[in-house]
């Protein structure tokens, strides 16, 4: 008898490994649950409608995933998820310290024509493409239309408008004069809001060689930009994020410059309703290559070397998210309206959420259609490996410039390479 | 004789057999990572690949203004903040100990529970609290006590003092229990004998008191200096990163940036570990000797 109820326990979980056995999983670390995770989860169910036999894992990883990677590398593998998001900036680094981490997915058959250009950018080396891009931080100039009314401008003469930065500087000082309200809420730790110009203007931080490139005009004038929009009072200074939502969302600013993925921020407060305006990033002028438009954020999927399950990896990714078909577009559509997620995949701006207007902005804009063309046309930026060392030192040595602490352009730059050089120990 | 013999070392045997676990887990997560680091200190690490360089680590920190300035911070912090709070721990404890009467598990619970918290979620707390916009400055405003607001995690100066204001906020109470602790221990009839002389509460605290109380005293300092050029939570969450423009970047935070961040240096980020640890521990010993070698003598 009791042998008889040891041999029934053993066969019931034989059986019930027997399906885990057959069963692949695929382990991904993301960060943001309303954002990433949720998208990660919705193509995890469309890939499950095909492939029942993979189970798609996601961990919420928060902010210390690219510490727990570059750990897990050094390791040589162990620890390491199949796929892991980075943000863009700092996969170059990523991709130059560790050259075999990452899985080719090029010569695994991915179509990158069908991606936006700037993203496919900085993950290739070489020959050699190594994610698969996922969202756009696409820029555009947020402004306040209640503020310029009482400022005596009419927002429909901006709407929609190339603008370039000397147009901006001009309404932005009657907007002060008439309302006191600086025109741009701005992160003064923080090197974002520089880049976006500099990216905007087609310009590189770094020669091809590696060295720094920072005596550039494009960069020079970015700076001369800032610091002219600092003096006329333009600028409102806030350090750390929520600082900065606070700002915008207590009405400190008459507007900011930022990405699209500040939609679910500015929505998120009831009495923005039909007061945002976005027009396109506004162009700095006398720079071949200048561009009205910029990025700022973003990242992208990447399957490891050291994954056990690399082919389902690249599967899944491939065919939901590198793969035109109804249910990849649908679901391109779906994280669009529900996270304010916009992929960079091309053929899925034509869904019906990308081209929808929006009632929350002003006059209806459709705001995701304005962010789509603009992200056409977004100039390609190298980060390059030593991305970090060179923001930290270029935003240390802007604020100290701000602050008065530098008396000119030229000391700033030169500032920033002492401090580049010392931390990377040139 | 032999019988004892047989017996000792049975009990030697059985000595070590306790004590194995111990020794074994000391050896591969303490001893094993320090020998290893050795190797680390040699070579210029960059993500997959490293090179042999010998001292040249060192020679690339004494040449690294960031680093430089960060150990001097540290120094700030320590010099300022260490003597403040154990000051401000021995007069808390006192007060609590002799002065206050009632709601003293209260007040002695709430000047505790700072050093218990989640350190990340109250620097997230302060973050939003010192904002320009925010609770703190507004109040201030209101109170009239600033003209316009104090930029806390703006300005160079003003980051520095929120750091040490952290600081002190956070570790006064755990070193209040000690000495309240050593208060129990002290005997009440020498404060009677001294009342009695004629001595007024001050005077005693800082003839009786203070003196009786050195041990203490010193076990505060050299765990609480240690503790200041270890400072990496607070500048990393609270200042982000060590901001505004590096005016409170410390060493410990500089290493794990190098390490994990800037340049996956670990060579570098080791080399300078060496170099926390060898200050700690002259730090330690010359508090030691300062304040310890008092005992010694009496």
């Amino acid at each position: 008898m009791k042998r008889g109820l040891f041999i029934a326990l053993a066969l019931v979980l034989f059986l019930a490994l027997v399906p885990g056995v057959f069963a692949q999983k695929v382990t991904v670390w993301c960060w943001d649950p309303n954002f990433n995770v949720y998208a990660m989860k919705q193509a995890a169910d469309v890939y499950n409608k095909t492939h029942p036999n993979v189970q798609i894992d996601i961990v919420d990883m928060a902010q210390d995933i690219e510490a727990k990677v570059s750990a897990g590398l050094q390791a040589g593998g162990a620890g390491l998820p199949d796929i892991a998001l980075f943000q863009d900036f700092r996969i170059e680094q990523f991709l130059h310290d560790y050259p075999d981490a990452f899985v080719d997915l090029k010569a695994a058959g991915v179509d990158y024509s069908k991606f936006a250009a700037y993203k496919v950018g900085p993950m290739q080396v070489g020959s050699k493409i190594y994610g698969i891009p996922f969202d756009t931080g696409s820029t555009g100039l947020w402004l306040r239309t209640d503020y310029l009314k009482a400022a005596g401008l009419n927002p429909d003469s901006y709407a929609g408008k190339n603008l370039k930065w000397s147009d901006v500087v001009k309404f932005g000082v009657t907007v002060k004069a008439k309302t006191g309200k600086p025109l741009l809420a701005w992160q003064s730790d923080n090197f974002d809001m520089l880049r976006i110009v500099v990216q905007s203007t087609g310009g590189q931080f770094f020669k091809p060689d590696g060295s720094l490139n920072l005596r550039s005009d494009a960069f020079k004038k970015s700076i001369s930009l800032f610091k002219d929009l600092n003096d006329k009072g333009l600028l409102y200074s806030v350090v750390g994020w929520s600082d900065w939502i606070n700002a915008i969302n207590s009405d400190q600013s008459a507007g900011f410059l930022n990405a699209i993925w500040m939609v679910g921020t500015v929505k998120s407060r009831p009495q923005n309703a039909g007061k945002y305006m976005i027009i396109p990033t506004p162009l700095i002028e006398g720079v071949s290559g200048a561009a009205n438009a910029s990025n700022n954020g973003g990242s992208s999927w990447y399957v490891f070397s050291s994954s056990s399950n690399k082919a389902a990896a690249v599967d899944f990714l491939k065919s939901v998210w590198a793969t035109s078909t109804p249910d990849t577009l649908a679901f391109y559509n779906t994280i669009l309206k529900g996270a304010g997620a916009m992929g960079t995949f091309l053929p899925s701006q034509s869904g019906s959420n990308y081209t929808a207007r929006d009632e929350f902005f002003y006059k209806s804009q459709p705001v995701f259609k304005d962010f789509a063309t603009w992200m056409a046309k977004v100039p390609v930026l190298k980060y390059t490996p030593n991305y970090v060392p060179m923001r930290t030192a270029v935003a240390n040595a802007v604020q100290n410039y701000f602050q008065g602490k530098l008396s000119s352009v030229d000391d700033t730059i030169a500032a920033a390479e002492a401090e580049y050089k010392q931390v990377m120990g040139e | 004789m032999a019988l004892r013999g047989a017996y000792e070392r049975y009990l030697n045997r059985f000595g070590w057999w306790c004590v194995a676990p111990s020794v074994l887990f000391f050896s591969i997560f303490y001893a094993y990572p320090i020998l290893s680091s050795l190797y680390y200190v040699t070579r210029r690490w960059k993500g997959a690949t490293n090179t042999f360089i010998g001292l040249g680590n060192f020679i690339r920190m004494a040449r690294d203004n960031v680093f430089l300035e960060a150990v001097g911070h540290n120094f700030i912090f320590m010099i300022i903040q260490v003597p403040i709070m154990v000051f401000l721990a021995l007069l808390l404890a006192v007060l609590l100990n002799q002065g206050i009467k009632s709601f003293r598990g209260g007040l002695r619970l709430a000047i505790f529970l700072p050093s218990v918290t989640s350190l990340v979620v109250v620097s997230v707390l302060f973050r939003v609290l010192l904002q320009t916009n925010g609770f703190l400055n507004n109040v201030m405003l209101g109170g009239h006590f600033i003209a316009s607001p104090i930029g806390w995690l703006s300005d160079a100066f003003w980051a520095k003092v929120t750091i040490i204001l952290a600081l002190t906020w956070r570790w006064t109470g755990y070193n209040m229990v000690f000495f309240l602790v050593g208060l129990q221990s002290l005997d009440p009839q020498i404060f009677e004998a001294a009342e009695v002389d004629g001595a007024s509460k001050v005077r005693q605290f800082f003839t009786i008191t203070v003196p009786l109380l050195v041990p203490i005293i010193l076990f505060s300092a050299v765990t609480s200096t240690s503790g200041t050029m270890q400072l990496i939570e607070e500048p990393n969450i609270l200042t982000f990163q060590g901001g505004p423009s590096n005016a409170t970047m410390t060493a410990a935070l500089y290493i794990y940036r190098q390490a994990f961040f800037i340049n996956f240096d670990f060579g570098y980020a080791t080399s300078m570990s060496y170099v926390v640890v060898i200050i700690s521990g002259i730090l330690a010993a010359i508090q030691l000797r300062l304040l310890g070698g008092e005992r010694a003598t009496r």
